[in-house]
């Protein structure tokens, strides 16, 4: 026993067995029902999308670990679920060399020029997808992109035939086609019953946090609520706006992102609430249809600056010393 | 270990355990071929030391390095000093060993027969400091403290030990008569003791103000207990004897018992070792015997890259050889299997917020741990509240990133006290 090799390290030696892995690895399986969806609804061209998303977001992150010589953290799957959302936010006929660009600027501008893993005060996606949004709108134009499938629904994206039709283009969506994914939008981002099944699972799991998911949707709800109640001609219902476009996908997966996001509890729930407020005022009130991404970045800014908002630490402003 | 639960939306619970009833006594061990004794203070070549390798020391004996130092050893054993050494701790703190090679032959003349044994807390800091329990002398005398509430650990601090509560049970009368002892000693007019809620083992404990304490950890650490218990939170950076109280073993009193009972003094210290199973193993120590002889008095295996962890899981210290030797506060020693040692790693915090959900004193640990990556103490402490820490390790435990957390806090809190000291 005398030279016996010992394991020296510091307490605590126990762990609940959490890992960054088991994160990604939670996120990825609960977009899986959206995704497989989209996949069966879009036919091949939405397969190459997602998987080209997803391995060219690992690609970026493979070569940038290496110029910036930081340690490879390929195994954890982050990029891999960046590159995911990317892929199913995007319409299935986006060119290859746009879903590359995409992710480029993802992974690279959204992640590594912030240190990295952690350090992102923006969540990486949608630094992607607002780059590609401002740059070449049209890749990203739903109308457009699917002009040679054949759909027994609306072949309009919901958001957009609202901003440009007016509530007279809501008839032709129902509420149900909206929540089973009738509608023409991201690869991933239209079958909100598998949005919401896989964002009830992340939560359960602990790997996103309710407080934001919730007062996102609360956000969102009564906010449109309020607009509908007063105007009902000029907007829309509620639950139009819950079910189409990016909300849910946003309200559960993206809202919810670790580093961009508060993790004390009031923090969490202002945060939400303005994410969700805000996508109703930049559609209601602002010239984009959607505004989910924009909505999101924004309260992104603005976590630090709520996440201050915390319990008092223990003892503090005890006086009896 | 308990890992997370496949659902996870509340907070996972830690929770303590009961005494194992199946234990019903320490299996004694003999006093090996040599012992090591461990003395708080470094080897100055400058200075002419008291004693040296091949001195003769008697049982009982008082072992100091000068005429002018404090910390001193009890010899376990009469024999012959073989050799000094010197160690360093976790943080950098230094020390000597003293190995000493019992005589059996030696008459067993302790110097303690010609002393009076006298009840007082002078006597103590001389002859008490090292016994079984670790009776903290150097805080009960300490003129700065005034230390009206003594609190005796009968449950203890770390998941998984339950070596004073065996203790509790087991020498209940002997507690008893030593904190009688110990009341006389000092000033101290309220003895309290906690105790699990759940357990269930009868014991008469006369004089004592019983706090039952849950088993949801850190419930029993002393920031909490004053907390909760003595509706006392502790502000930060202090520490409860700030407050006026002092938390002792009750091992510490049992061996206060017997040293009055007897007139000799005691060095048998009750350890509970946990091998890799998870199993227990009550054991008598003399102080000083390395612990290698009791992995082998119970066939524990210790194999290469294993864990020897000092203390529990939660907030133990893991030591880098089995030679460590027996010391008067070791109360828990559990092996832990190279399989299962978590890994850490060097990751930045993702601000997954799992280590403030579950932090007991609040503390935004994931801002935290930015600015003591940066050697920011001072920052750390005035705004993200490094002293509030009441050092559960629980923030480590979960940490997703697989951050030391913990060992992150508990440097810089040392370094916030070097950085001070020195201001
Ligand atoms: S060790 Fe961690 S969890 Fe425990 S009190 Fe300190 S900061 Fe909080
Ligand atoms: S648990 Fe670890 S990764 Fe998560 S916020 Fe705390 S320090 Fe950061």
């Amino acid at each position: 026993m005398t030279n016996t090799k010992l394991i020296v390290s510091h307490a605590p030696f126990w762990h609940n067995g959490d890992s960054l892995f088991q994160q990604n690895l939670n996120f990825f399986i609960a977009l899986l029902p959206a995704a497989l969806f989209g996949i069966f609804h879009f036919g091949a061209p939405a397969l190459g999308v997602l998987a080209l998303a997803a391995s060219s977001a690992m690609l970026w992150e493979v070569i940038m670990s290496a110029l910036s010589k930081k340690k490879m953290a390929i195994a954890d799957m982050e990029s891999a679920v960046i590159g995911l959302l990317f892929g199913m936010m995007v319409p299935a006929t986006m060119p290859w060399w746009v879903v590359i660009t995409g992710t480029f600027i993802a992974v690279v501008l959204g992640k590594f020029v912030f240190g990295g893993t952690g350090g992102n005060p923006f969540h990486p996606t949608l630094v992607g997808l607002a780059i590609l949004t401002m740059s070449w709108p049209a890749f990203l134009d739903f109308d457009t992109a699917y002009v040679s499938y054949q759909f027994d629904f609306t072949a309009l994206a919901p958001l957009v035939a609202l901003k440009s039709q007016g509530t007279s283009a809501l008839a032709s969506f129902s509420n149900y086609d909206l929540l089973m994914g009738n509608e023409v939008g991201g690869i991933g981002s239209t079958f909100g019953l598998g949005i919401i099944i896989g964002g009830i699972y992340l939560i359960l799991k602990g790997y996103a946090r309710w407080e934001i998911v919730a007062s996102f949707i609360a956000g969102i709800l009564i906010t449109a609520t309020l607009f509908f109640v007063l105007h009902p001609d000029t907007y829309a219902p509620p639950l139009f706006h819950l079910l189409s476009g990016y909300t849910l996908i946003g309200a559960f997966f993206l809202a919810v992102e670790n580093s961009s996001s508060p993790v004390n509890r009031i923090p969490m729930l202002i945060y939400g609430f303005l994410g969700g407020f805000m996508i109703i005022l930049v559609r209601n009130i602002g010239v984009y249809p959607d505004g989910t991404i924009l909505a999101i970045l924004l309260i992104n800014l603005v976590n630090p600056l709520i996440d201050i908002i915390r319990p008092k630490a223990l003892g503090k402003g005890v006086s009896n010393a | 270990m308990i890992k997370r639960s496949f659902f996870a939306l509340s907070k996972p619970r830690l929770t303590y355990d009961l005494l194992d009833t199946s234990l019903q006594s320490a299996q004694e061990l003999a006093v090996p071929g040599s012992l090591t004794l461990l003395l708080p203070e470094e080897i100055d070549s400058a200075k002419k030391a008291l004693i040296g390798p091949g001195d003769a020391v008697k049982k009982g004996q008082k072992l100091k390095l000068y005429d002018d130092s404090t910390p001193y050893v009890l010899s376990p054993v009469a024999g012959t000093i073989k050799e000094f050494d010197s160690y360093s701790d976790d943080f950098g703190s230094t020390g000597t060993y003293i190995v000493v090679k019992p005589d059996p032959s030696a008459q067993g003349d302790d110097q303690w027969a010609q002393a009076d044994l006298e009840q007082t807390l002078e006597f103590a800091a001389d002859y008490l400091g090292q016994i079984p329990g670790a009776l903290p002398v150097s805080t009960l005398t300490n003129p700065n403290y005034d230390i009206r509430t003594i609190v005796v650990t009968g449950a203890d601090a770390d998941i998984l030990c339950d070596t004073c509560q065996f203790v509790c049970t087991a020498y209940a009368g002997l507690m008893v008569a030593g904190a009688k002892i110990l009341k006389a000693m000092t000033r101290a007019d309220r003895m309290c003791i906690t105790v699990p809620e759940n357990l269930s083992a009868q014991v008469d404990l006369d004089g004592f103000n019983v706090l039952r304490t849950s088993d949801t950890y850190p419930s029993n650490l002393p920031a909490m207990v004053m907390k909760d218990h003595l509706g006392k939170t502790l502000s930060p950076g202090a520490i409860p004897e700030d407050e006026g109280v002092c938390f002792i073993r009750p091992e510490a009193l049992v061996s206060l018992a017997q040293i009055y009972e007897t007139g000799h003094p005691v060095f048998d210290k009750i350890i509970t070792l946990i091998d890799k199973g998870g199993k227990k193993y009550r054991v008598k120590a003399t102080i000083g015997t390395p612990i290698s002889k009791i992995f082998s008095c119970f066939n524990v295996q210790i194999n290469e890259r294993d864990r020897i962890i000092i203390g529990g899981p939660m907030r133990g210290f893991a030591t880098y050889t089995a030679h460590h030797p027996v010391v008067p506060d070791m109360d828990t020693i559990m092996v832990q299997d190279s399989d299962v040692v978590p890994e850490l790693l060097d990751n930045a915090c993702v601000n997954c917020g799992e280590c403030v959900r579950i932090c007991p004193a609040n503390i935004p640990v994931n801002l935290l741990v930015r600015y003591l990556e940066a050697n920011l103490y001072e920052e750390a402490a005035d705004r993200f509240d490094l002293e509030s820490c009441i050092e559960c390790g629980l923030c480590g435990y979960v940490c997703r990133a697989r951050i030391p957390l913990y060992q992150y806090i508990r440097l810089g809190k040392h370094e916030l006290l070097t950085l001070r000291e020195n201001a």
